[in-house]
């Protein structure tokens, strides 16, 4: 299997603060192609910090990201920008969608900033609603939707661009039993038949259950990389 | 499809998503945007209204002083000026006046015999300034025909020449149109002349000291009395552009240097400040109302960014570009000022209109008459005007909007997404 990402020696220091913390340790971590993994481990331990570095909205203070042969840590912020347009798509704890887009828009909002054709913008965007379970939804805006129906827009959102990868931060946390549990279906089954590759950062048991790998991160530190027979 | 055509189509439909999620961003806290709108409304309707007295009451002054009363430029005998008296004549008149009416930008001149003497009637007498002058080129001149407000303009055929006089001068002299009146003024060999002339017609200007004292006559009948039918002692002139007046009075100085020749606001030095101090005032006022509005929209487009840190940071988080967030936030604040804007000029038009038919009333205008001030000023405004301010208006919405985009593309994506 391809390897999506890796990481080499990757460190973070968070030296703002009155006491330097090191978010993360020495993390050398591979990620192949279609994997669904859970970065687990107790608040504090690093969880979001390696998701936005491996996702390139943070810089690590040493080693390196490894995407499609790229390293994304010596990358300049405009190409960052660019780079996680075409090749990650990110799932947040909160849904953040665009509240004055409609959920169909705001599935297509990143498929036009990736100047995707309107055709085949409208297509896709309506495909990955039907795939989540919202084709009845498509003109509603996220203020008249339950938080378990905007988080499945978030995840239609999310791999509507095609990416290489998907970076899920807690996107469970605010959801009920039943809305977690259909989310967690939806994404089960996009991984599997889509291929997708999942990122998780999670407390939550029932995300934990479903990955088929789990790292568990304390202090910052790889502390257990499992895997799991799920099918 | 070529790629740049491709690219232009992309940016278009990008640029209408930015639009359509701008505006609705900004219906998003209503009566927010209906606030800040309403007041740059207000401003602006108390800014053009500011500017539309001030320029009515600029016209207005201008009008009554300098061309109903000193014209544009005046040419007189150096020794006039502190004694205006017959025997201060302009050297050959006559042709000066015909060569100067020949000049480019000339409109017209009008020559005239002016002196001070007594004005009597049956039971009162008072000082005046006699104008002895031509009724046709002094129609063109002052308009002193249109400001009849009763009696004819030297039409009358009466046995005794006929003089137009103030309505204030003619309630202190206790006579009316019809009435007869006794001059009295030396000739130009210092001899006292008195003569009876018949009112004819009464006229009326804001300066209500100017209108107790002067005094119209036929400039022929008058000089007749003095004994020089060729008596010039005043030239008035108006020209056909009035901005030109300082250059037309410095090159007909040096053209005839026997004379004095000054121009309106050398004639009338208060009315130039005030109007000075006018301009000034109206730059300021409209300036700080502006400035104010602007603040009160840089705080508005400033709070709606702090409360949605997270959805800019999802924004930046997903691609879009610094930039687009950037235009994002100016396009969102130039449709506040569009709005407010649009509504404003409307609004301030229809304002306009109806005032500069209905008047203004100045409280307190009534005592200001002597010093050439109107108690009602009709204000209006040029079309123009209003979309230099639309123009302005929508410059200091982008400039307000530039510190809170600034703002909004400073945040890191990472910690903004994380917000609460």
């Amino acid at each position: 299997m391809k390897t999506v990402i890796k990481t080499n020696n990757l460190s973070k220091v968070y030296s703002d603060a009155a006491v330097p913390v090191q978010a993360l340790k020495d993390v050398n971590l591979e990620f192949k192609e279609g994997e669904f993994t859970a970065i687990v481990g107790p608040s504090g331990s690093g969880k979001t910090t390696f998701l936005n570095v491996i996702g390139g909205l943070d810089k690590p203070t040493e080693g390196h990201v490894i995407i499609d042969d790229v390293d994304i840590a010596t990358m300049k912020e405009s190409q960052l920008f660019d780079f996680r347009l075409k090749h990650i798509g990110f799932v947040f704890q909160a849904y953040n969608l665009i509240p004055v887009l409609t959920a169909k828009e705001n599935v297509s909002f990143i498929m036009l900033l990736q100047k995707a054709p309107k055709k085949e913008m409208e297509k896709r965007a309506k495909e990955m609603l039907e795939q989540v379970g919202l084709d009845d939804k498509l003109d509603v805006r996220p203020g008249k939707l339950s938080g378990g129906q905007q988080q499945r827009v978030a995840v239609a959102r999310a791999l509507a661009s095609k990416p290489d990868f998907v970076l899920a931060d807690e996107p469970t946390a605010n959801l009920d039993t039943e809305s977690a549990f259909n989310l967690l279906d939806i994404m089960a089954r996009l991984n599997r038949e889509e291929n997708i590759t999942l990122i998780f950062s999670t407390h939550d048991q029932r995300v934990i259950d479903r990955a088929r790998r789990v790292i568990t991160l304390v202090d910052g530190a790889v502390d257990k990389d499992e895997q799991f027979d799920r099918d | 499809m070529r790629p740049k055509i491709k690219e232009t189509l992309s940016n278009t439909k990008e640029m209408k998503t930015l639009l359509k999620i701008s505006w609705r961003n900004i219906w998003r806290n209503r009566t927010r945007t209906i606030v800040i709108s309403a007041a740059l409304v207000l401003g602006l309707m108390g800014g053009i209204f500011s500017a539309a007295i001030r320029l009515a009451a600029e016209e207005q002054q201008f009008e009554e002083t300098v061309e109903n009363m000193i014209s544009h430029i005046q040419i007189h005998h150096p020794e006039f000026i502190a004694n205006p008296e017959a025997r201060y004549r302009i050297p050959d008149g006559e042709t000066m006046a015909e060569e100067i009416a020949q000049k480019p930008g000339i409109k017209v001149v009008a020559s005239r015999i002016v002196f001070d003497g007594m004005a009597a009637s049956a039971n009162m007498n008072t000082g005046v300034r006699i104008k002895g002058t031509d009724p046709e080129l002094e129609a063109k001149t002052t308009k002193l025909d249109e400001l009849l407000e009763e009696g004819t303009y030297f039409t009358e055929d009466w046995r005794l020449p006929s003089v137009i006089v103030g309505e204030r001068l003619a309630k202190e002299l206790n006579v009316e149109p019809g009435s007869r009146i006794v001059l009295t003024f030396q000739d130009i060999h210092g001899e006292m002349v008195s003569a009876s002339f018949r009112i004819e017609g009464l006229y009326s200007v804001t300066s209500s000291r100017f209108e107790e004292r002067t005094v119209y006559a036929k400039a022929k009948e008058i000089n007749a009395l003095i004994g020089d039918p060729a008596a010039i002692t005043e030239m008035a002139l108006m020209l056909e552009d009035v901005d030109d007046y300082r250059q037309v009075a410095r090159e007909l100085q040096e053209a005839y240097p026997e004379v004095e020749v000054r121009h309106w606001a050398d004639l009338e030095p208060s009315l130039f400040y005030a109007l000075e101090v006018l301009d000034q005032v109206l730059i300021w006022l409209v300036g700080v109302i502006i400035l104010g509005v602007s603040f009160g929209l840089l705080n508005t487009i400033l709070m709606s960014i702090l409360e949605r840190v997270r959805e800019l940071g999802i924004l930046l988080a997903i691609g879009m570009k610094r930039i687009k967030v950037f235009s994002m936030i100016v396009l969102e604040t130039t449709m506040i000022a569009v709005i407010g804007g649009v509504i404003g000029l409307i609004l301030s038009y229809i304002m306009i209109s109806i005032l500069s038919v209905r008047g203004v009333y100045i409280p307190g205008g009534e005592g200001m008459e002597d010093f050439g001030y109107a108690s009602v000023l009709y204000p209006d405004i040029h079309l123009g005007f209003y979309f230099q301010i639309g123009i302005l208006v929508i410059v200091f919405a982008i400039l307000a909007s530039i510190y809170p985009a600034w703002k909004a593309i400073r945040l890191a994506p990472a910690e903004a997404v994380r917000q609460e």
